[in-house]
């Protein structure tokens, strides 16, 4: 009989103390070997321990079971699993934020038990109950405390770069991160930061002086490096120095037209209040709907309602302040079941990285019980000029059962769109979108919002 | 980009960078706590001067 070797995930190969594998559905962390010393310090000094109460590394329990069948195999862990996983270019500013301090208080936390974290990413982060979670129980690894900090450039590169240019720009830059996934050079983050972030010290530190003595220093053979003296006094401070400066970013981007979308949309008689009521009746009538997305989410109204049932919700929107307002509210609440995501749905996240397999595409990570698309498709359609049939064809690999509104062309919202521009859209008819559905869905239910024009339906995927 | 540039791991090291920036805090530390100090002594002087001012009155 041949045995059957599993393979690390094709995101997992940079680290030689192991890799991750995925076996009959089950997320596996092998250790090799060589990091057997290093691991055992970690779960030995007390430190896993430690982080695992404070809730800011994922649990594991280890299995005695070498399932690759490699020689280099020492142990075999099975992690927590995490519901969905998510990549920095996803996140809103505060989220980054987020996963910016967990990183440094970890690192911080970590010297008390003699243990640094070798890595400074932000894809060893994803989300949990609401929370960020170091994912890589590989990070840890001995402190010697006349060595500086390994990841500080990585640090710079992948958290301070593009908080710091978010902060100044007041743009959302997220797809710079997809851009460089490696961290953004800090040369093109000094060329991209205004003259006057260099009066603000600890940005000068980081980013300009470091930029300008790497990268004089780079390519010459540097001895001294090697007998340069650090202590733990000095980590310390630097650590210190990137909590207060990572801290004091904030997101000051201008309130987009969505910000006031709902107070707007509430003044229309009680068009949102029919729109929840039909939502909530339909909601209550399904069983077994573990999960949700929330299309075009805005600030996560009906997110909350699909949380409130249960459902680990991820609410996806294009526009960033919306969805960092609704990180901030989750965070005010502690709403573990909401995943706020900036999604694109004209262009979103691509597979990218090392054979354009390192990190998943949105569509393939992502396969809901329940879709929520309201108030969207005419976006889509008339908005972005994405035909029906497109739009389906998104949704049919989104989730198996969508509830999505329909919006007539004589609607305000419509005719505001149209505004401006040649109405080409001789399609954009309520026949014709049922009709590009019924190609992948089943129309289970059909319901007019008061007296709107507009109409919800419950659809379900064929097979 | 300097061509040297391209063979240098950009993951590993900027030790030289982190012992430059390190001193730079601790010295701006260092003064940090020497304006605290001349905070504090006046604060403590202006007290000391009121109380006295009181305790005549």
């Amino acid at each position: 009989m041949t045995q059957q070797i599993t393979q690390p995930l094709d995101s997992s190969f940079r680290d030689p103390s192991g890799f991750v594998f995925e076996k009959d559905g089950t997320i596996y962390r092998q250790v090799n070997k060589i990091f057997r010393d290093d691991f055992d310090n970690f779960i030995g000094s007390g430190c896993y321990d430690q982080l695992i109460e404070k809730q800011w590394l994922i649990p594991h329990e280890e299995i005695d079971k070498n399932f690759t069948g490699s020689p280099g195999w020492y142990k075999t862990l099975k992690p927590q699993r995490v519901p969905y996983i998510t990549y920095p270019y996803e996140w809103c500013f505060d989220m980054l934020k987020d996963a910016a301090l967990l990183t440094l208080q970890l690192t911080r936390e970590c010297t008390q038990f003699g243990i640094i974290l070798k890595d400074a990413t932000p894809f060893n982060v994803q989300w949990l109950d609401g929370k960020p979670v170091f994912i890589d129980t590989l990070s840890f690894e001995r402190y010697d405390e006349s060595k500086p900090w390994i990841a500080y450039r990585q640090f710079c590169e992948n958290f301070l770069s593009p908080l710091l240019l978010m902060h100044y720009s007041r743009q959302p830059l997220q797809s710079l991160s997809s851009a460089y996934p490696d961290g953004m050079p800090l040369s093109l983050t000094r060329s991209l930061l205004p003259w006057r972030s260099k009066f603000s010290f600890h940005t000068y530190l980081h980013i300009h002086m470091h930029e300008r003595l790497s990268s004089r220093s780079a390519g010459k053979e540097n001895q001294k490096e090697n007998t340069l003296l650090f202590s733990k006094k000095k980590l310390f401070r630097l650590l210190d120095s990137l909590y207060s400066l990572t801290n004091s970013l904030q997101w000051k981007g201008d309130a987009t037209t969505w910000g006031q979308y709902y107070e707007e949309a509430n003044q229309r008689d009680d068009y949102v209040l029919q729109k929840k009521k039909v939502t909530i009746e339909w909601l209550s009538q399904l069983s077994g709907t573990a999960s949700a997305i929330d299309l075009g989410a805005n600030e996560g109204v009906f997110s909350f309602l699909l949380a409130a049932k249960n459902m680990k919700t991820i609410a996806a929107d294009s526009d960033h302040s919306s969805i960092n307002r609704l990180y901030q509210k989750t965070k005010k609440e502690r709403e573990k079941n909401i995943l706020p995501l900036l999604i694109d749905l004209a262009n979103p996240s691509s597979a990218i990285g090392v054979n354009n397999k390192e990190r998943i595409s949105f569509i393939e990570r992502t396969n809901c019980d329940l879709g929520l698309a309201l108030a969207l498709i005419h976006h889509l359609s008339i908005g972005k000029n994405i035909p029906f049939g497109k739009i389906a064809e998104l949704f049919r690999s989104l989730a198996d059962q969508f509830i999505i509104e329909f919006v007539p062309k004589a609607d305000p919202k419509i005719q505001l769109l149209l505004k401006g521009k040649k109405d080409i859209y001789n399609d954009y008819n309520q026949e014709n979108f049922v009709h590009s559905f019924e190609k992948y869905f089943l129309v289970q239910k059909k319901q007019e919002i008061g007296n709107s024009g507009r109409t919800l339906y419950m659809m379900k995927r064929h097979g | 980009m300097t061509l040297h540039l391209l063979y240098i791991d950009p993951g590993s090291g900027s030790y030289l960078v982190q012992v430059i920036v390190a001193g730079a805090l601790g010295v701006a530390f260092f003064f940090k706590n020497i304006g605290r100090f001349i905070k504090n002594a006046w604060w403590y002087v202006r007290s000391l001067f009121t109380r006295s001012q009181k305790n005549n009155t």
